[in-house]
């Protein structure tokens, strides 16, 4: 029952997500990411490059382009959330991040980001 | 009847679930102020950091490319959320982290600053404090010209 439950309240979220996002939200799309990932001790390190222009406001005018630069980053594992940052068009063109979790071995990690105007992007990684 | 039902469970799981916050719909002033005390203030309200020497934030001292400073932070201060802002960029919010049960508050990012300046952290504790530090840093070559 209580499964029940949490699935429909996920549906609903991940609707009622889209819905307050931009109007180019679409599904998730699966990309390729640089990401390293090792446990030792319990403690799972991850690496991540994240291949993305950030183009700020500023370089996009002088382009003539739009900007589109990240502006929120998730890490999962399972359903459980391990990372969570919300980012600025200062990050580094091609970011890379680094964080830490505790984890296992085997498990599978998601990298998951959303950029101006909505569009989600992921990657996965087994953790070894 | 269904669309009621809908938004309840909804509240509901966003109550029960994922600590995964998106900072940049849920304080979007934040994130277009250009000083470092108003992003902080469009973050956290109106707060009163205290210095900290349990913060360590670190990026070197000189960057020879201001488009990608390696900046990492770290704090064993139990935190619910860490915010770092610099003050050269036309708006200073850089990234907002928040601490998911079970991680360490220990994050390394790469950044862009538009020249010399100021790295500064906050780190929202789970005591209700706010704890702060800051660190200047040199930059060789300007990083927001592409």
């Amino acid at each position: 029952m209580k499964k029940f439950i949490l699935a429909l309240a996920s549906i609903a979220l991940m609707a009622t997500a889209t819905m307050a996002d931009a109007p180019a939200a679409t599904a998730p799309t699966k990309v390729k990411m640089k990401i390293k990932a090792k446990e030792k001790n319990g403690v799972v390190k991850a690496k991540v490059l994240i291949t993305h222009n950030m183009l700020t406001y500023d370089q996009a005018k002088k382009k003539g382009k739009v900007a589109n630069f990240i502006t929120h980053i998730t890490a999962t594992v399972g359903s459980k959330v391990v990372y969570d940052a919300s980012v600025s068009q200062f990050l580094s063109k091609n970011p890379l991040i680094k964080f830490k979790f505790a984890g296992k071995k085997g498990d599978e990690l998601k990298i998951t980001y959303t950029q101006l105007k909505g569009e989600v992007f992921y990657a996965t990684k087994k953790i070894k | 009847m269904k669309k009621s039902i809908v938004s309840l469970v909804a509240v509901a799981a966003m109550t029960v679930s994922l600590s995964a916050t998106d900072y940049r719909a849920e304080k979007p002033a934040a994130w277009t102020a250009k000083t470092v005390q108003t992003a902080i203030e469009g973050l956290y309200g109106k707060i009163t950091p205290v210095e900290s020497g349990d913060i360590k934030l670190k990026a070197p001292k000189v960057a020879s490319n201001g488009g990608q400073i390696p900046v990492s932070v770290k704090t064993d201060i139990p935190a619910k959320t860490v915010a770092i802002f610099q003050d050269v960029n036309p708006e200073s919010a850089v990234a907002i982290f928040e601490v998911p049960e079970g991680t360490k508050a220990e994050f390394s990012l790469k950044i862009k600053m538009k020249k010399s300046g100021s790295i500064i952290a906050v780190v929202e504790g789970k005591d209700g404090k706010f704890y702060t530090t800051k660190l200047s840093l040199e930059v060789a070559l300007g990083g927001c010209e592409g």
